[in-house]
């Protein structure tokens, strides 16, 4: 597989487009072909069964006796050995047609995620079709005694979107093709649909212009709180970070946010804290203790946020303090590095906007 | 990368339209056929030649593969057919080459269980093992042709496994694989029919006991798979898959050689001979493929007589 990646990445000038990648996956497999059957021409008879030719024209039999034995006997037409080596052409034909189906299961989807068992689905099933129509051929006995089996064991699966269920029947629908022997029509089968699903899932074939893009879905509420001035009048000041956000991270946002509001108490003029107060210590346990004293005497109240730990630099201690008017924020970190100093190896403290606007004031 | 990928595809679909099957219309394939000839040719001159050994064999394709009875037209083409179908190959069996194919049945094929082939005044017949004939005319490469079903009434009576025109007399000769009649079980039965007749036109079925036919051979019965008629003398050839074994009977009923086939055969099921005295044994894929083979007849030097 590396060695394909390369090779695609060649053709395709590394390009990451899905659609380019897909041309030239099946450039790729052209030419490969091309090389098999000039090799081993009967793999002819796997992509067109020869049942649908009418005519012949006229063809020279293969000498029997000037060739070499072990040939004729073990790979010529009809031997176990050409049986065996159809069948293993048929496989890899099969799981070549149905990787890029893969591909464009798990890149061209609406919602992103993908179901991993669904992916493995596509390779495995058609590989077991085929080998069930390669027993089963013409014979309505053997397809009667398969239909009793399947009927004895039932699969039952929910998936959890409709066009999955395409998928699948694509998987079926190269499954039988490879069986009968016409991998012809699975390979332009195949083509269409690959090519079909990445266009339609690129330009959002079908959309209702009312219904909003799954993108815009997340990215909608987020523009909302960017805006400087927003229904409620709580704009996030940066408004570039606000609209990178990802949903994962966005939600992970969302979260911390959630937990400073229960932390800060209910939306009164006067918030419970005023600052933010982080500081980072290689022993976290012993400056805790320092600061718990430390903080009993500078602060009016005090609540440990989060402690951040690292390995191999210090750990972080987050505090939401509330100052008294009287103390400034030198004053402050003065106070905290005689108490605590020595296991403390930085400090900061964040004032919120009223006691920042209230110290600006007074200073001269 | 557009020139690249061009150059791609352009590249496969040459290589694509380069792996044809060779034909023997281009040169390399015309001097292929004019040397497999000149072997044969001298091959049968041959006289040092042991003549158990094969002269040609030529590895039939997959479609071919239950071949199920062969026969020889007047121009030297060999014609075969499949087991299910009523498919037709003509063969050119000195240079190994299939010429062309041809089916019976307007839309499909038709469809029995074919056993035999044979030529009748320039007009092919098949026969299916319930007895019925499918008379029709040669058709051209793809080609579908009609045909004429004759009902011999003897599918109760006989197993059928082969048809020879014997045109010295007139009439058809089919071999039974299996006899229905309790006392005709001890014997190799060959009925003999005429073509376009009723019922009435059924000759008395030609009878030799099985013991006789069997001689010292080490065979447990006798189960016929295709008969031809000897251009040379007018006997009858017959080919037993099952026993591996070739009878030569005389039109009369007396037996001229009952002998186990030369060479290593899977299942035999068709047999031809040429009036310049090469025998072609045409072989059902097994576990291998399926096969012509070609030796010279008869393939024993001495010609034993009945036991």
């Amino acid at each position: 597989m590396p060695m394909m990646k390369r090779l695609i990445d060649a053709v395709t000038l590394g390009s990451e487009r899905p659609l380019r990648r897909l041309i030239a996956y099946y450039a790729v497999l052209v030419v490969a072909l091309g090389i098999l059957l000039f090799l081993y021409p009967a793999a002819n008879a796997l992509l067109m069964s020869g049942e649908i030719t009418t005519s012949v024209s006229p063809q020279i039999l293969q000498d029997g006796l000037n060739a070499p034995a072990f040939v004729q006997e073990a790979l010529g037409p009809g031997s176990l050995g050409e049986l065996l080596i159809n069948t293993m052409l048929v496989i890899a034909g099969i799981l070549a047609l149905m990787l890029p189906v893969t591909w464009v299961y798990m890149s061209a989807r609406r919602v992103p995620g993908h179901d991993q068992s669904l992916v493995q689905t596509l390779l495995i099933l058609p590989i077991v079709v085929a080998g069930i129509l390669l027993i089963v051929q013409n014979s309505l006995a053997l397809a009667f005694s398969l239909a009793g089996v399947v009927a004895a064991v039932r699969f039952r699966t929910t998936l959890d979107e409709t066009r999955d269920v395409v998928y699948i029947f694509l998987a079926i629908g190269v499954g039988f093709a490879g069986g009968v022997h016409m991998l012809a029509i699975g390979i332009f089968t195949s083509v269409a649909f690959n090519f079909v699903v990445l266009l339609t899932w690129r330009y959002d074939f079908g959309r209702n212009v009312l219904q909003p893009t799954a993108a815009s879905q997340w990215s909608e509420p987020l523009k909302d709180l960017a805006k400087p001035t927003n229904g409620n009048g709580a704009g996030v000041p940066d408004r570039d970070v606000m609209l990178a956000l990802t949903p994962k991270k966005a939600e992970a946002l969302a979260e911390r946010i959630d937990r400073v509001r229960k932390v800060l108490g209910p939306n009164k003029k006067n918030p419970r804290f005023n600052s933010v107060l982080s500081i980072t210590s290689d022993t976290v346990g012993e400056a805790q203790a320092l600061m718990q004293k430390a903080l009993d005497k500078l602060t009016k109240r005090w609540v440990l946020d989060e402690v951040v730990t690292h390995v191999g630099k210090p750990s972080e201690v987050y505090y939401l303090v509330r100052l008294g008017k009287s103390m400034s924020r030198d004053e402050f970190i003065t106070g905290i590095r005689e108490k605590a100093g020595d296991r403390i190896a930085a400090i900061d403290l964040e004032l919120g906007d009223g006691v920042a606007t209230a110290q600006n004031g007074a200073a001269p | 990368m557009n020139a690249r990928l061009g150059c791609l595809l352009f590249g496969g679909f040459m290589v694509w339209g380069g792996c044809r099957p060779t034909s023997p219309a281009s040169r390399k394939g015309e001097a292929e056929l004019s040397a497999r000839g000149q072997r044969l040719t001298t091959s049968l001159a041959n006289v040092g030649m042991a003549r158990t050994s094969a002269l040609a064999k030529w590895i039939l394709p997959r479609e071919m593969g239950e071949i199920s009875g062969l026969t020889l037209m007047s121009d030297g083409r060999l014609l075969g057919h499949g087991d299910e179908t009523g498919r037709v190959y003509v063969i050119d069996p000195r240079r190994g080459a299939m010429l062309k194919r041809f089916s019976i049945g307007s839309a499909v094929d038709a469809r029995a269980d074919f056993e035999g082939i044979t030529t009748m005044e320039g007009r092919i017949i098949l026969v299916a093992s319930d007895g019925m004939l499918y008379e029709f005319a040669e058709g051209e490469d793809g080609e579908r042709v009609g045909f004429i079903v004759h009902d011999t009434r003897l599918g109760h009576e006989c197993e059928f496994e082969g048809v020879a025109f014997d045109s010295a007399r007139g009439f058809l000769v089919l071999p039974c694989k299996r006899v229905g009649a309790r006392k005709l079980r001890d014997q190799l039965v060959l009925y003999r029919w005429q073509l376009g007749g009723s019922r009435d036109s059924i000759l008395a079925p030609l009878t030799i006991p099985l013991r006789t036919v069997i001689g010292s051979n080490p065979w447990k019965g006798l189960h016929p798979s295709d008969i031809t008629v000897d251009p040379a003398t007018g006997n009858y050839v017959l080919i037993a898959a099952q026993e591996k074994a070739l009878i030569e009977i005389t039109p009369s009923g007396e037996l001229v050689r009952a002998i186990p086939l030369p060479g290593k055969h899977g299942q035999a099921e068709a047999l031809a001979l040429t009036p310049d005295g090469i025998l072609i044994v045409g072989d059902e894929a097994t576990n291998r493929s399926a096969a012509l083979t070609l030796y010279r007849w008869p393939p024993t030097a001495s010609t034993p007589g009945p036991p």
